[in-house]
């Protein structure tokens, strides 16, 4: 141990009085590994960038990898039972969705459908489609809608309200899917309930209230009476169509469990991954109270990180070999240069081994000159990759915001480092191997 | 006593040719030893052997009472390190190190770690051997001849070694410069160090207590 650390010392010593006393050449080894580690590192860079605004999309809509997710059907008394189980557990958060219209009553939404704001603005929505018997149907994302056809009470001209999805959760949903607050505030948890249900918009959602002058007034089918929500904020959820978040127990004051039950999609369930004894719990409770799919309820983890990794890794890969193909271009560079200095040093080396430095000791000394430009190298790209990230989120972030967050990943810095070592190590293997076999009795014959 | 260096029978040849034959030498610790002979008779060729650079390919070598005739070269560069002092015609000295780095040079080599500041007084202790303490600093090519020559026998010094080789050491050096460093060496011996000194000046050869003449591949006496 001792004498390794010893050898491994001697070599750095003498590797680094090697590159001082040569500092041109070693200037030259750096010019000509320095595009390739860079390449290594913008490449990794980049493709870490892209893969965490990639996982950060997706954990606004999915959740955060790992998070346990589990869907509650609303059969019997399932839902009070499952609202009551996870009531005081700050780890599970239900939710629940709902259509909802917000506005001038008695007017048909502006969206009917609770369409996205560029489908409304093009126009009709959807394309229109007709039927063998001449009926005739808009689409939108949520389904298609006959024209022409009296379904409801409603008149036909839309007036100014606009239809969402309406989220009711128990807890703050944002520990399982990062949202990013755009204005104003988020749900306030922790505060008493209040009477005006208070409700934050997503981006969607907030571009018709951008453009249309609508009444705060909230309709929900079944619903006691018409309440007259206050909009707290907005946030990016990264969903494509409007939606509007509410605290479960605000929205309960004006909706009986019974229509909310009926007009709801199901009890959503998200858990910490720790969480596991909540399900067990609520399966107990379900069964005794005689339902069936008790014994069904399954708790799914989410696998975002693995759905990107697979989106992103062939890619990554492909430019990685290209940045590896210049790295080798760099290698063939400072061997040649090694392999002459080898020729040049003969009596250097032939010296150091009279005077007692091992063969594998003299082919660690010019491997850690090598090594150690190609750190040097490493650390010269690694500065560039970050100056290069630093201006590109400082001038691009202005026209792509997700650009202006970018921090050096430190993937990026660990590739530098092995690509520069792996340089270094093919750059000096062979020059080492000839170092070490130069004979004394021949060079020191006076 | 035991001899420092026992060599008896040592053949050695180089593509082909018979450069030693049966070369028969002892060296007692202290002793110094001139070898003479022409030019091509292989006296680098013996030094090579008795260092440790090559091996013979017969006879024996017994270094104290260890038999290292067929030392591998892991051991064989231990025993360099540890065991002698290698002095040239020409320096060998690096010229992007210091005279201080050149000395130190032979404490770096792997074969044990010394602490920075042990090691340094090392170096200096060798080179205020030699008479250059001030000159530590300067670099190869801002020393005369001489001083480099002296720098070279501080590094051989440094590991205090038993046994001194040095290979027509004054050969680049006028007469009175190399008197100096005949000087230095025999100097060494006085510390009991044992020393052969490969030369062709008859009065260098005198000084030392033996002088030896290598010829048709044998050592005989030469005086
Ligand atoms: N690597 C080698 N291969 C073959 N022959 C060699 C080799 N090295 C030396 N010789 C030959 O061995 C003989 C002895 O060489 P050596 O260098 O030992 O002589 P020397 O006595 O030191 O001569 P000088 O006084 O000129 O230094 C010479 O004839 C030389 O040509
Ligand atoms: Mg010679």
């Amino acid at each position: 141990m001792i004498r390794l650390k010893g050898r491994l010392r001697s070599a750095l010593i003498i590797g680094l009085q090697g590159i001082r006393a040569r500092k041109l050449r070693t200037l030259l080894s750096i010019m000509s590994l320095f595009l390739g580690v860079l390449a290594v590192v913008v490449v990794q860079a980049a493709s870490e960038t892209a893969r965490r605004a990639a996982l950060g999309e997706t954990e606004l809509t999915m959740g955060k990898d790992g998070t346990l997710q589990m869907y509650v059907p609303t059969e019997g008394k399932a839902l009070e039972t499952a609202l009551d189980t996870v009531k005081d557990r700050p780890d599970v958060v239900a939710t629940t969705d709902m259509s909802a219209i917000i506005g001038e009553p008695k007017v048909t939404p502006i969206n009917r459908g609770g369409m996205p704001f560029a489908a409304v603005a093009e126009g009709q929505g959807g394309p229109r489609l007709t039927r063998p018997d001449g009926g005739e149907f808009i689409c939108g994302p949520r389904g298609c809608y006959p024209i022409g056809q009296k379904e409801s009470s409603l008149p036909e001209t839309p007036g100014q309200a606009i239809e969402l999805r309406l989220s009711a959760m128990t807890g703050d949903v944002r520990q399982f899917k990062p949202f990013r607050q755009q204005s104003g505030q988020w749900l306030d948890f922790a505060s008493a309930a209040s009477l005006a249900p208070r409700i934050v918009l997503n981006k969607e959602a907030a571009k018709f209230f951008g453009t249309y002058a609508v009444p705060a007034e909230m309709r929900i089918s079944g619903a006691t009476a018409n309440m007259t929500p206050q909009i707290l904020g907005v946030v990016d959820d990264g969903i494509g169509e409007p939606r509007a978040y509410v605290r479960m127990d605000e929205l309960q004051n004006w909706l009986p469990a019974e229509q909310l039950r009926q007009g709801g999609t199901g009890l959503q369930l998200l858990m910490e991954p720790h969480a596991t004894d909540v399900m067990q719990i609520l399966k107990t409770r379900l069964a005794a109270s005689g339902l069936e799919f008790a014994q069904q309820l399954r708790a799914e983890p989410v696998d975002s990180r693995e759905r990107v990794a697979d989106q992103l890794a062939l890619i990554r890969w492909v430019f990685l070999g290209m940045a590896g193909l210049v790295l080798l271009i760099g290698v063939a560079g400072i061997l040649n240069v090694g392999l002459a200095t080898v020729g040049e040093r003969v009596e250097e080396f032939a010296l150091r081994r009279a005077v007692g430095t091992s063969r594998s000791l003299l082919a660690g000394i010019v491997l850690a000159e090598t090594l150690l430009t190609g750190l040097l190298t490493a650390g010269a790209a690694i500065g560039t990759g970050m100056l290069a990230l630093n201006y590109v989120g400082r001038y691009l972030g202005k026209v792509h915001p997700v650009l202006a967050t970018t921090e050096f990943p430190w993937q990026a810095g660990v590739a530098g480092v092995v690509a520069g070592l792996i340089a270094g190590l093919l750059g000096g293997l062979i020059p080492a191997l000839r170092a070490a076999r130069i004979p004394i009795a021949t060079v020191m014959r006076a | 006593m035991i001899p420092l260096v026992r060599l008896s029978g040592i053949t050695k040849s180089l593509q082909g040719n018979q450069i030693l034959t049966g070369v028969d030498l002892t060296v007692h610790s202290g002793e110094a030893i001139a070898v003479l002979g022409r030019s091509g008779s292989g006296k680098s060729t013996l030094l090579s052997l008795i260092g440790l650079f090559d091996r013979p390919d017969g006879g024996s070598y017994l270094l104290g009472e260890r038999n290292i005739t067929r030392l591998p070269e892991r051991r064989a560069a231990a025993l360099r390190s540890a065991e002698f002092g290698f002095v040239f015609q020409r320096f060998f000295l690096l010229k992007h190190l210091t005279a201080a780095q050149n000395v130190a040079m032979a404490l770096v080599n792997g074969q044990g770690w010394l602490p920075r500041r042990k090691r340094r007084a090392k170096v200096m202790a060798a080179l205020d051997r030699v008479g250059i303490a001030h000159l530590a600093k300067h670099r190869p090519p801002r020393l005369s001849g001489g001083e480099q020559q002296r720098v070279a026998i501080a590094r051989a010094l440094v590991r205090e070694p038993r046994m001194l080789l040095a290979d027509e050491p004054t050969g680049a050096l006028d007469t009175e410069t190399g008197n100096l460093v005949i000087d230095v060496l025999h100097e060494a011996t006085k510390e009991g160090c044992g020393l052969v000194l490969v030369t062709h000046d008859w009065e260098h050869a005198n000084r030392m207590d033996r002088v030896l003449r290598l010829s048709e591949g044998q050592l005989g006496e030469a005086r």
